[in-house]
This record gives structure tokens, C-alpha cells and sequence, in this order.
């Protein structure tokens, strides 16, 4: 009686456990939402914008940008540069976020920036009030080479030198680069 | 400092409870046992108790401050209301003769000396890779939320988690360290509960002997002194042993049946500690039956254990449609884990990469590079043991080690030796019980090679042990943030994470970090289905092998079809898995579109069938398992389609693969159509790497980890933007990259 049992809640449980495991398997599928070639997406753009605050900020550095002053911002010299590469020539912006303070505009006098992609000026622009700024133009067609190094900067025509130490200033530097 | 003592508070509380809680059920048991058995047998039962009492706790999601503290202080406040605390109400077991002085005097100091170094480690912020990891970032996890969720992404939260449970207050209270410590108390707990049985036994230089060969382990000290769960385990399956000795000795009594309580409830709790420690649980059933020869003891044990593991059994069946898992996928399929990844991580638990297994006793007792850690060159001793099977404890002991080893070669790291370690430790003493002065010249021995600076001279330089005394940081005079900067690889990195990753966002990585020091979720790229999906997207950008580079394409006269599938008809050989970017059905050049009330099937692994219809080649549906005839991918369309060519788009990396078209007949038979597809090269997609990550991106996986040591880490960091990746920071040895859409 007790082996019938035993034999019967045996039976029983490998019955539950085929059962239980056969009813893991899902029904079919639709078909999902279907991708678009990636050419056609326009949320994308690639972008190398040289962040001062970014991790790998300094191996972009071309020249005449300091040390990281806070944890977004650098003082940069005269010519302020970085190299970036691009995988297309086409459809960029040149993109620069900076500030001007106060006090150094007072002894310089407005500042007039030329903005440079692989040394070409791509636009001038007069400053004569402090504060965060920002600038952004499309580039030429054909000043970019894809896949090669490009420089992106900027040049200050008046710095401001610190009395104490001779240190030349220009502005203090957040972000620049290249964008589609 | 305040660390520290938070540290030492929150293990201390919750050690306490365990040890309320156990004095609390031996009091209803009115179980007659000597002050030195009473406090590591009740701290181990009362920890099975408790384990659950969190579990519910953590099932109704109420897992706050105050309700952990409650029940840890309402526990405590009841074992000292009743009495049950001191033992008030049950009566003392049979005296035994208390230790000699030179037995204090050589167990004393040598396992007092390996306590204090144990001591200094548990209490040290937690540096070990799983404890630091998925131990207690499940637990952190548990607390984030105040309680339990399912965690589909990550294997290791389908394992039960025993001993994780009594890690949960002390976490809530002193952090990393705490759990560390009540880890530390099992390791303590297990090496009384030793000694003890010796002296039960009558036998006490062989108690002493077995408790300070386990106890001084070096595996053991690594692993117990840290948030692990091993010695717990053995301390667990000890108990088993233990109370079904006592069990055996009072049976005859009119209340022996209850005995059997403990007996129960310990074989359950072992398995929720730890898969690997169910044969212990058959010991106990096997011994009870063999002992009673009758029926309703047997059901006692079993209900008993039942009530301890059936929780974890539940959970998994209902959260993850496998009571087994991680494990057991061939029977219970499930989405969460491929069959190929538990055949493939299986088989390298199995070898640890060791070319042969030949020098694994050397390996696990000497050696211990290839298996994380050594038991000691003691244990080589071992056969010796078999001289205890003149007694009739000798041969319980040496029956119940070997069922415990018998899971062994399941997985061959040193830690899974630890369970069976005190059987044999205690039948090594007893076969040398007669001779006080060659066990205590073992014991002495044992603890000079078990040593840390006499280890570093004879160990592989890769085995895992104990390396420091780090009394500094234990008490905080080194703050925490250096010890752990300085020792724990991949704290950088998780400190990275947590500053730079916004709350609530994913990382993908493709190696493991110490998760518990940060709050993001990390999806390890081979922890889960969906993470080996996602990662065999993103590597698809840079390896060959897994790009869609072939074209496989059957062509055969128009024919009308409601259905059609693919089957694949050889049998491959391990690791090759069928793989399928795209399927595509066309007619007269022309693809057919796919319509929503399309039908697609695929056997096995049916889940991810959506990989290989959704028109992007940086995706691709797999077997995940070795490829077998009878596999195939089907498309009901749904309405008689006129079809004359079907492509599937797949990697070069097919070696025995043999493809066969079908259709499904009206009469609901599937009739083959074309075999042979020609094969037609194509050329890598553009922008595939971008496409990788778009795949993240779609997925809400924004962030990922790749370690210069990872696969494909120069071609990640040589040009991030081909990724559509932008670094975001660099931690010790890894990139963290985020998405740029």
C-alpha cells in the first residue's frame, strides 16, 4: 500500500515537473519594430566636442589651454587648440562654449575671437561684455578630411597679464569641437 | 571609527539574533545540551530561523531600518524575557571531562592566533572579488528597494541565498564589514560546534584536532573572514550532522521525535545556503530512516526542510520559471540563461582551466593557483582517516564527508571543499585519537603551513589566502576609502560609475566589478540571456567571426505558402551554435514586407526569435546551444504568400551547419522545399559598430565598461566615435564610454 503511494506521489511529481517545464515555452511573435538604416536616423550626429571637464580631455590638447581650474572650465592663452578626428567631412559645426570675466575684460578692453578649423579662420567675433558665451558655425565643405586629424581653436587678440606673475590669460574655456 | 563600530554593531546584533533565535526553538525542544554545544548549535539553528524571518521580510517588501532592527531586537527580547537566552528551562547535558591543559594550551593558542588575523580581515572593508560583488550587491540591492525583485539580468540572483539573508540587517547597519563579520561568527561557530562534538564523543584531542584543521584552513580563513558563504555552510551541514547525532542518542525518549526538528529545518536551510550542500540533506533523510525504520520521522525531516528551502524553490519557479535555477535549463527553459552558457561555465568549474586533473590533490592542498585557495598540506593526511572506521562516529562521519565531496568535482574551487572538511578533519582526529602527542604535533603542523607568511612561501602566487593583518583599517585609523582604493581591484572603477553614471541608468561591462560599492546596475556581459544578447551585438562591431558577412540563399520555383521555416539539420559540435542575423522572404526580388500579424517561432530558444526579423544585421537570434537537426526558425505569414526565395543572412563561422527550407503543406505537414543554400559573401555592413550601440541605446543601456584587458578594448578606445561612444571616464584599467544619440 505504502510502495503504491509512494510510487503514485513519484508519478505525480515528475508529471508536474514535465508539465511546469513545457509550459515555459511562449507563444509566437510578432515581428518587432523594424530598424531603419542608421543613414537615415537624424538623432544621431557625430560629434567631437572636446569637453575640459571629459576624462581624456587632455590627450585632445593641441596648446594654450591650462590645467583644469573647477570642474568644467580651463583658462586657456592666446591661441586655445585641440585635435579631433572625424569620420565624415560633411555637415559640421564648429562649436565652442567659453566666458569672459569681468575683470580682465576692465584692463583689456573688448576682445575681438577668430575661430579656426585646421588654422582657418572660419569667423571673427567682438566681445565686449563678460559672462558665458557660446558660438557655433556651420564648416565649408572640404576644410575637414575624413578620418585625418583636424585642429579646432581659437585666437584672442588681447590677453590679460597678471601683474603679480606675467601669467597671459585669455578665457576661461568649457567646451569646443566639431559637430553634425 | 564610527565605521567600525557600526561594522561591529550590526554583526554583533545580528549574530545575537541568530543565536535569540536558536536559544529560543532549543527551549521549546527542551533539549538537554552543554553550555559549549548550546551556544554554536543554537546560534546555527536560530540563524536558519532568522534567514527566513528576512526572507518574509524582503517577500512583503517591507525590508526598512526599523522592521530589521525590530525583528533582530524583538527576537533578542524574547530569548532574554523567557530565560531561553541562558537556558533557564532546559536542563544541561551529561558533563564531560573538561580539556587538559595542554589540549587548552595547543588548541587555545594556535586557534586563538588565527581568530585574531580572521578577526582583523572580517572587520577590514571588504575587498574579496565575490563578496565585494554579487554577494553583497544583491543585498545592497535588496535594500535599495526594501525588498525582493526579480533580477533577470544576473544568474547569481537566481542562486539561493541562505546566509545572504542574515547579511541583510547587518548590512542595513555597519555595511560591507558587518556582513563580513557574521560570516566570521559561522567560521567561529563551526570550530566550537567541532570541538564540542569531539568532547561529546568522548574524544576531545580529536575534536580540537578536527576543529583547528578546519578552522586554520587557509581557504578557510579567506573565505571566512569575508562576505562569503562557504564556512556558513559547512557550519550549516554540520549541524545537521550534529543534532541528528543527538537525535540518535534520545530517540527512545518520549519527546525524541521533535530532535528531528532541527535535523529538518538545518537540511532545508543548508540547501538556501548553498545548491551544492543538498547531500546533506539525503544524509539526514538516509540516516533517520535507517535509525527509526519508519516513516513519520522521515516526513518530519522532510516537512521540515521543506519549510526552509521550499521558499527559495518558489521563488525561482514563479520569478524565473526555473525552481532550479540558475541551473537545470534544458528541463525548465526559460529566457534568463542559455543552455550553452551553463555547459560552458559548468565545464570551466569543472577544470578551472587545469590541463588535467591529475595534480588536483596537490593543487587543492598545496598549490591552489588554479583553484582560488589550498585546504592545506595537512588535509594530504586524509586516508589516514579511514582508520576511523573502527568507530561506529568514525564511519558516520567519513559516510557524511563523502556525500558532501561527492558534489565536488561539480565545481573545484578549494572554497567547495570547505563543507566536507569537518568530517574529515574530526575522522583524521579520531584515527589518531590515541595518540595525543602526533595530533597535537599536526595540529601544530597545520598551523605553522597555514601561516600567512609561511604560505606566500610555498603557494602559487594566484591562490587566493589571507595576505595582510589589517588592524588599521579594521578599526578605521586607516580610513576606509584608502584601504579599499589600495587593495580592491575595481573600486576605482564602481566609485567611477557611481559619479559619473546618472541614478538609475545601466552599464554594460564586460567584466565583473566589485558592484556592491556602487547603486548602478551593472550587466556583466555573460550573467544573463539579455546581457550576452546585448554584449554579442556590441562585440559584433569588432570580431570577425560574429559579423553578418554571408549571404545563404534558397532558390526554388514560386510556390504559394502560409508557412515556412528553416531547419537546421546536422549535428554540430560544442561551441558552435546556429545563428541567424536576418531572415528574409522574398518573391520575384522583391522582399516580402513584415506584417504585423506575422507569426515567428523558433525552436530552441524561442525568446529572442525577434533577432532575426528585426531588419538590423547587428542583431541576430541564437540557439544558445549546440546546434542540433530538428532546430529551426519559422514565419507564419499569416495568408498564402507566393514565395520563390528565401536569404538568411548569417557569420562565416558555420562549420558542420546544414540548412533545409520547408513549407507547411495545407494539410498542416511540413514538406521540405530546397536544402543547400548557396552562400554568397557579402560585405560588411557600414557603420556596424554604430549600429551596436544603437542596439544598447534601444535597450536603455546607455553606459559601458570595457577593460583594456577586455576583447576589442583598443578598437572601443582607438575611435569611440565610430562607436557612437563618447569616454566619459577612466578608471584603474577601464574605459567607461557613454552612448551619444
Amino acid at each position: 500500500m505504502k510502495r503504491r503511494l509512494g510510487l503514485t506521489c513519484a508519478a505525480a511529481l515528475a508529471n508536474m515537473v514535465m508539465i511546469s517545464a513545457c509550459q515555459n515555452m511562449p507563444g509566437p511573435f510578432a515581428p518587432p519594430v523594424q530598424r531603419q538604416p542608421l543613414a537615415d536616423f537624424r538623432s544621431y550626429g557625430m560629434s567631437a566636442i572636446v569637453s575640459m571637464s571629459d576624462e581624456n580631455a587632455k590627450e585632445h590638447f593641441v596648446q594654450d589651454i591650462t590645467s583644469l581650474e573647477a570642474s568644467t572650465w580651463r583658462w586657456t592663452g592666446k591661441r586655445p587648440t585641440v585635435r579631433v578626428r572625424m569620420r565624415s567631412g560633411e555637415h559640421l559645426r564648429y562649436i565652442i562654449d567659453f566666458a569672459l570675466v569681468e575683470a580682465t575684460l576692465q584692463v583689456t578692453g573688448p576682445v575681438t575671437i577668430s575661430f579656426l578649423v585646421n588654422n582657418r579662420v572660419l569667423d571673427r567675433a567682438r566681445y565686449d561684455r563678460a559672462g558665458p558665451q557660446h558660438f557655433e558655425k556651420p564648416v565649408p565643405a572640404g576644410w575637414v578630411t575624413a578620418g585625418q586629424d583636424v585642429t579646432v581653436g581659437a585666437e584672442i587678440d588681447k590677453l590679460w597679464v597678471s601683474p603679480d606673475n606675467g601669467a597671459k590669460l585669455g578665457i576661461i574655456l568649457v567646451r569646443m569641437g566639431l559637430t553634425q | 571609527m564610527r565605521q567600525a563600530a557600526a561594522a561591529l554593531f550590526g554583526a554583533g546584533f545580528t549574530v545575537a539574533a541568530c543565536y535569540a533565535a536558536g536559544a529560543l526553538l532549543i527551549d521549546q525542544l527542551r533539549v538537554a545540551l552543554r553550555r559549549d554545544e548550546r551556544i554554536p548549535l543554537a546560534f546555527v539553528l536560530g540563524a536558519a530561523c532568522l534567514h527566513l524571518v528576512i526572507f518574509v521580510i524582503l517577500a512583503l517588501r517591507i525590508a526598512y531600518w526599523p522592521v530589521l532592527a525590530g525583528a533582530l531586537a524583538g527576537t533578542v527580547a524574547a530569548a532574554l524575557g523567557t530565560g531561553a537566552w541562558r537556558g533557564l528551562r532546559t536542563p544541561s547535558g551529561k558533563t564531560v571531562a573538561p580539556l587538559s591543559r595542554t589540549l587548552q594550551v595547543v588548541f587555545g593558542s594556535c586557534a586563538g592566533v588565527f581568530a585574531i588575523v580572521y578577526l582583523a580581515n572580517a572587520w577590514a572593508p571588504e575587498v574579496s572579488p565575490d563578496g565585494s560583488g554579487y554577494h553583497l550587491s544583491l543585498v545592497a540591492r535588496d535594500l535599495r528597494v526594501h525588498g525582493f525583485e526579480p533580477i533577470p539580468n544576473e544568474f547569481y540572483a537566481m542562486l539561493s541565498a541562505g546566509v545572504e539573508m542574515l547579511f541583510v540587517p547587518a548590512f542595513a547597519i555597519g555595511r560591507h564589514s558587518a556582513a563580513a563579520l557574521v560570516h566570521f561568527a559561522f567560521t567561529v561557530a563551526l570550530a566550537l560546534a567541532i570541538l564540542a562534538y569531539g568532547r561529546r564523543l568522548g574524544k576531545p584531542w580529536a575534536g580540537a584536532a578536527g576543529s583547528l584543521l578546519t578552522f586554520a584552513s587557509p581557504v578557510v580563513g579567506a573565505s571566512g573572514s569575508a562576505a562569503y558563504v562557504d564556512v556558513a555552510t559547512a557550519a550549516i551541514v554540520f549541524g545537521v550532522f550534529y543534532w541528528a547525532e543527538i537525535w540518535d542518542e534520545h530517540k527512545s525518549e518520549p519527546n525524541g521525535l521533535r530532535l528531528l526538528i532541527p535535523v529538518g529545518l538545518l537540511a532545508g536551510y543548508a540547501y538556501a545556503a548553498k545548491y551544492t550542500a543538498f547531500p546533506i540533506a539525503i544524509y539526514g533523510l538516509g540516516f533517520v530512516a535507517w535509525r527509526s525504520k519508519r516513516l513519520r520521522p522521515v516526513l518530519l525531516v522532510a516537512g521540515c526542510a521543506a519549510i526552509m528551502a521550499g521558499p527559495w524553490i518558489a521563488r525561482n519557479w514563479i520569478w524565473y520559471q526555473n525552481p532550479l535555477a540558475p541551473f537545470g535549463n534544458w528541463i525548465f527553459r526559460n529566457p534568463y540563461v542559455h543552455i550553452i552558457f551553463e555547459q560552458d561555465y559548468g565545464e570551466f568549474l569543472r577544470h578551472y582551466g587545469m590541463p588535467s586533473l591529475r595534480p588536483l590533490v596537490l593543487e587543492a592542498t598545496v598549490r591552489g593557483g588554479y583553484v582560488y585557495g589550498i585546504i592545506g598540506p595537512a588535509f594530504l593526511l586524509v586516508p589516514i582517516a579511514l582508520i576511523a572506521l573502527r568507530y561506529p562516529a568514525g564511519r558516520r562521519l567519513l559516510l557524511a564527508g563523502t556525500l558532501m565531496f561527492s558534489t565536488y568535482f561539480v565545481n573545484i574551487g578549494a572554497r567547495f571543499l570547505i563543507p566536507c572538511l569537518p568530517f574529515f578533519s574530526l575522522a583524521l582526529g579520531l584515527a589518531l585519537g590515541e595518540a595525543a602527542p602526533l595530533l597535537a604535533a599536526v595540529m601544530l603542523f597545520h598551523a605553522v603551513a597555514s601561516w600567512p607568511p609561511v604560505l606566500n612561501r610555498y603557494v602559487n602566487a594566484k591562490c587566493w589566502r589571507l595576505v595582510r593583518f589589517p588592524y588599521q583599517a579594521a578599526l578605521r585609523i586607516t580610513p576606509q576609502e584608502n584601504f579599499l582604493r589600495e587593495n580592491s581591484y575595481g573600486y576605482d572603477v564602481a566609485r567611477l560609475i557611481e559619479a559619473k553614471v546618472p541614478a538609475g541608468e545601466k552599464v554594460l561591462a564586460m567584466s565583473g566589478i566589485p558592484d556592491s560599492y556602487t547603486s548602478r546596475e551593472i550587466l556583466v556581459s555573460f550573467h544573463s540571456a539579455a546581457n550576452q544578447a546585448l554584449s554579442d551585438t556590441v562585440n559584433m562591431g569588432w570580431s570577425i567571426e560574429l559579423q553578418p558577412t554571408m549571404e545563404r540563399v534558397f532558390q526554388f520555383p514560386e510556390r504559394k505558402a502560409r508557412r515556412m521555416r528553416v531547419v537546421q539539420t546536422a549535428q554540430a559540435e560544442h561551441p558552435e551554435q546556429w545563428n541567424v542575423h536576418e531572415l528574409r522572404f522574398f518573391y520575384r526580388g522583391k522582399e516580402l514586407a513584415r506584417r504585423l500579424d506575422w507569426k515567428l517561432r523558433a525552436w530552441p530558444n524561442p525568446w529572442e526569435v525577434q533577432m532575426a526579423f528585426d531588419n538590423s544585421v547587428a542583431t541576430r537570434w541564437r540557439s544558445g546551444e549546440v546546434a542540433s537537426p530538428g532546430m529551426y526558425l519559422d514565419a507564419d505569414f499569416g495568408r498564402e504568400e507566393s514565395v520563390d526565395e528565401v536569404l538568411l543572412i548569417t557569420s562565416s563561422d558555420f562549420i558542420l551547419i546544414r540548412l533545409q527550407l520547408e513549407s507547411m503543406n495545407p494539410i498542416g505537414a511540413w514538406e521540405k522545399v530546397a536544402d543547400n543554400p548557396r552562400q554568397v559573401a557579402i560585405p560588411l555592413p557600414k557603420d556596424l559598430r554604430r549600429m551596436a550601440t544603437y542596439e544598447m541605446h534601444a535597450r536603455g543601456v546607455h553606459y559601458l565598461l570595457i577593460y583594456d584587458s577586455n576583447y576589442g578594448a583598443q578598437d572601443f578606445a582607438g575611435d569611440p566615435e565610430a562607436w557612437g561612444l563618447k569616454v566619459i571616464g577612466r578608471g584603474e584599467d577601464a574605459w567607461l564610454y557613454q552612448t551619444i544619440w
